[in-house]
């Protein structure tokens, strides 16, 4: 497309105060031959919109600079059609709030941010998106207990196709084999009928279809374009769907190994789920009835984590003896009761019944003529306890998602691995052979397990969201969780599931980057089979052909751009967003001479969390270094390091990334952006000592958007400790 | 905080005594305490409790009922009601601790002054209608014995300056009007406190 650049420079919201506008239009139209360059001082009012529309409509402009607020406002206002370019240069949020007014340094780095932008555009192009053929829009869900049956359900009333395959012979998973169930409504305090029936009933009337005593053999494919192999009774029933929610639930934790609590030696130590069976059949006789809480759970010699539902589970059983025989004694040994939300109305309820709660740890039970004493440590009186004359000793024991149960993965590329022990790697999350989607994934079969084996990807934005676009983990194989919790699970897997196929229907990405259109582009004639991408992607997006090249799945794609920044080849490229297209905006910036005493930093920031906090630095008027020039990227996984080769070699005096936290609790939305940034930038520094130059000019900081207050004072130091190194040596010799 | 009271060793959970202090008017209402000790810490006497409500009322879920009743804890309560508008479970304390009282005066824990005062503060209005200050002293002292008068000697220059001021009348007010009908009010009322307030 033959670019036809127009720029238009705002003047309102105190930009044209701050800065010469004149000046700033003679470097579009003159320095870089922008063909038209007009101002205006409302230009997202209507007069001002005008006349952006005229010229495109009279003078066949099809590249829009919009020279004004920061692109994370009026995208609305300023959006003219797919087929037009528009780039947004921020001179409200980044120069004018955030520096000072009508000062020399303030109008050279508005200058600098018109000439990034405008080098910026000689390598950009509309992104076309990527449609796949044959899209499905059938919902995938597996598992058909109360979630799975609760999202399918929810997706078939929504419209969508739905599948479910359950491995039993009939449908209702743990909650199905329940006599009663938790309170789902207010007042939270009533004992429930179980739902299943009705819900397998609403299910089949919905139009669900049903495949019971089946697994999933093999998921090939992508969003819109999964491949599913389900095995059914030794035959194999091949369905394309577009999207996947895995419902596959969670196992209740090994009682054998819970010998220290009289499981296995004693026959009326029993667990949760015995006891509801025991109940469901009507065979439950006793009288005196103790549960033991956290059996398992909160132990770091079993579980470490909080099981989340057994506290309620436990309650909802010593209601069920109180509702049997009102003068029963029913013993509740807990840590801490983790009612979470309105089940607190239950406890009470449990209270009021009478049951009685002893916050203790049980050090022993012994048996006598079938009756089992409790020994504990009571923490409330800080004494020991003991309680005897129990028929009955129910263990909360706990819940292991099903996506933890079987064997690691063993990470093929070893000896790959050993060949580059030296470099540092990326933590990779451990795949566990758990056998419920069996994925032709290069990067494993299963969701890669995070914390404690759960397939969660990020915590706090994206809920029910996997490291495996389109497939979503719902209800306790995704986290511990309550039944009322497990709806919501379920119904918002559905929803995403749903968003998923509606969005890979357009060729647009998901969340974080949802509606991005563009995907990368493997220049695969200059392809070294180096494997970077395919083992750095955050989603599997890469897999690799029969030759060892990357094979890449468009639908897979989250558009962050790791790829981009992990290929040393540099043959991954966006239509909008490329190494090619930020080398020229950090080309683009004029570096002064030595003697003029105007040092340069170069910042690269991170769309999701540090150029949010940047714009809230400038909307709060928080002034800071004026020497610095900023690079939004799509994720710090994104850099290059060719860019900081470019910005040395330029005369920056040095580079800052700013990136999300990473680690355990990491807050990065693609999962190790920056972390991956920090590990290619530990290798920098032999580039560097080749420039003569010094590794600490280049440094990587996390930010979160929380952080916008302390931004001023970091860019300070990182400027002061730079003063002291002294000027970039290079500076003079561009 | 240090905790000034005395524990068993061992406790063994005994509900006979629990269910008894549950029948209470608004003793039922110790079962949804949860232990958050938000109670504790608001109570504006708690340094000098033997227990503070929360562990009293653990106590009481224990079975313990000679540390229950010998305690000085609700015979300390001031009935500031600070616990009761902070009690995340509606738990209404000053009640509760009322209905204690009564329950170690029937049962024969009467041992603390505060006990004998009560005794002496009740008789005088049950039989009047109206407070005697002379009569409630005399009947103070007749409970507690001629040592707890030889100790309250020590301020007789109060008295003597009460008895200046006519703060201190010797001779009792006047019945209220119609005193047979303030005792059919109070026979009414012991009946229905058998039954529980909710």
């Amino acid at each position: 497309m033959e670019k036809k650049i127009a720029v238009y420079i705002c003047s309102g919201c105190g930009i044209g105060d701050a800065l010469d506008i004149d000046a700033l239009s003679k470097v579009a139209s003159k320095e870089y031959k922008a063909d038209i360059c007009k101002s205006d001082a409302f230009l997202c009012g209507k007069n001002g919109l005008e006349l952006i529309k005229k010229d495109i409509a009279e003078e066949g402009v099809n590249t829009v600079v919009v020279a004004g607020c920061s692109s994370r406002v009026n995208t609305d206002v300023f959006n003219f059609g797919s087929d037009k370019i528009v780039e947004r240069v921020n001179l409200r949020e980044q120069v004018a709030w955030s520096h000072t007014g009508d000062d020399e340094d303030t109008q050279m780095l508005a200058e600098d941010y018109v000439r990034m932008s405008l080098a910026k555009l000689k390598n950009l192009n509309i992104p076309e998106p990527f449609i796949g053929e044959n899209l499905s829009s059938t919902v995938l869900v597996i598992g058909g207990g109360f979630t799975g049956l609760t999202a399918a359900l929810e997706s078939a009333r929504a419209g969508y196709k739905t599948v479910l395959v359950e491995k039993e012979a009939v449908l209702g998973g743990y909650v199905g084999k329940m006599y009663k169930q938790v309170p789902m409504k207010p007042p939270f305090t009533e004992l429930e009928e179980n739902s299943i029936p009705a819900l397998i009933k609403a299910a089949e009337d919905a139009g669900v279809k049903v495949y019971t005593s089946a697994v999933i053999a093999k998921t090939a494919g992508g969003p819109g374009m999964f491949d599913v192999t389900i095995a059914q009774n030794g035959t194999d029933i091949e369905e394309r769907v577009g999207a996947i929610v895995l419902a596959t639930g969670a196992k209740p934790y090994e009682p054998e190994k819970l010998g220290h609590l009289g499981f296995g030696k004693y026959g009326n130590v029993i667990t949760q789920s015995m006891f509801e069976e025991m109940v469901a059949a009507g065979k439950m006789e006793a009288n005196k009835v103790a549960f033991i809480q956290c059996a398992g759970s909160r132990d770091q010699e079993h579980l470490p984590y909080c099981s989340a539902a057994c506290c309620i589970e436990s309650i909802k059983q010593a209601l069920y003896v109180k509702e049997k025989n009102e003068e029963a004694n029913v013993y509740v040994y807990y840590k801490d009761i983790r009612s979470n939300g309105q089940y607190e109305h239950f406890y009470k309820r449990a209270q009021q019944e009478g049951v009685i709660f002893i916050k203790g740890d049980v050090t022993d039970i012994s048996e006598s003529d079938g009756q089992l004493t409790i020994e504990a440590d009571d923490h409330t009186m800080g004494t020991k306890s003991e309680a005897d004359e129990f028929d009955l000793v129910v263990l909360a024991n706990g819940m292991v998602p099903t996506a933890a149960l079987g064997d690691l993965v063993e990470q093929e590329a070893e000896e790959e691995a050993a060949a580059a022990s030296d470099e540092p790697k990326a933590t990779v999350p451990p795949v566990v052979k758990s056998n419920l989607l069996n994925l032709e994934y290069r990067q494993g079969p299963e969701l890669p397990a995070l914390k404690y084996g759960f397939p969660d990807s990020h915590y706090i934005c994206f809920p029910y969201e996997t490291r495996r676009t389109g497939i979503y983990a719902a209800g306790v194989v995704r986290a511990p969780m309550d039944m009322l919790s497990a709806v919501e699970d379920a119904t918002g897997a559905a929803l995403k599931a749903i968003q998923c196929i509606e969005s890979t229907i357009k060729g647009e990405a998901v969340h974080p980057r949802s509606g991005d259109m563009s995907f990368p582009e493997f220049n695969m004639n200059r392809c070294t089979q180096c494997k970077r991408c395919t083992e750095e992607c955050p989603f599997g997006a890469i897999n690799e052909d029969a030759k060892g090249n990357p094979l890449p799945n468009p639908t897979r794609c989250r558009r962050c751009g790791t790829c981009m920044g992990a290929c040393p080849e540099r043959i991954i490229s966006f239509k909008n967003y490329s190494v090619p297209m930020i080398g020229n905006m950090v080309k683009a910036v004029e570096v002064p001479e030595e003697a003029d005493e105007k040092p340069r930093i170069l910042i690269f920031a991170c769309e999701n969390d540090a150029i949010p906090a940047l714009d809230m630095a400038g909307i709060n008027h928080i002034q800071y270094n004026p020497w610095v020039r900023i690079i939004p990227v799509r994720c710090l996984g994104s850099l290059n390091l060719v860019w900081v080769n470019d910005a040395m070699a330029k005369g920056f005096d040095g580079v800052m990334l700013l990136g999300c936290k990473h680690g355990d609790d990491y807050q990065c939305h693609f999962m190790k952006g920056s972390e991956l940034a920090e590990i290619r930038l530990s290798k920098i520094s032999e580039t560097l000592n080749r420039l003569g130059l010094e590794s600490e000019r280049v440094r990587a900081t996390t930010v979160n958007i929380m952080d916008y207050d302390k931004i001023p004072a970091m860019l300070d130091d990182f400027a002061a400790e730079l003063e002291e190194l002294g000027p970039n040596p290079m500076k003079d010799f561009q | 905080m240090e905790q000034t009271n005395k524990l068993p060793e061992k406790v063994k959970y005994d509900l006979k005594f629990a269910r008894e202090i549950y029948s209470l008017e608004n003793g039922s209402y110790i079962k949804q305490c949860m232990q958050c000790g938000m109670c504790a810490i608001s109570c504006a006497t708690r340094d000098i409790m033997d227990y503070s409500p929360r562990r009293l009322f653990n106590l009481i879920k224990l079975g313990k009922k000679d540390e229950v009743m010998q305690a000085n804890t609700f015979w300390y309560c001031t009935s500031c009601c600070t616990c009761l508008v902070r009690c995340p479970r509606g738990v209404p304390l000053v009640d509760v601790m009322h209905d204690l009282k009564k329950y170690a005066l029937d049962n024969g824990y009467g041992d603390y002054p505060q006990a004998a005062f009560y005794k002496a503060f009740w008789a005088e209005v049950a039989g009047r209608g109206k407070s005697f200050e002379g009569g409630i002293t005399a009947r103070y002292f007749l409970f507690r014995g001629l040592d707890e008068v030889l100790k309250y000697m020590a301020l007789r220059d109060v008295g003597i300056n009460m008895l200046k001021h006519r703060r201190l009348p010797l001779l009792p007010p006047k019945k209220v009007k119609d005193l047979g009908n303030l005792k059919k009010i109070i026979r009414k009322a012991r009946e229905l406190s058998g039954k529980e307030a909710r």
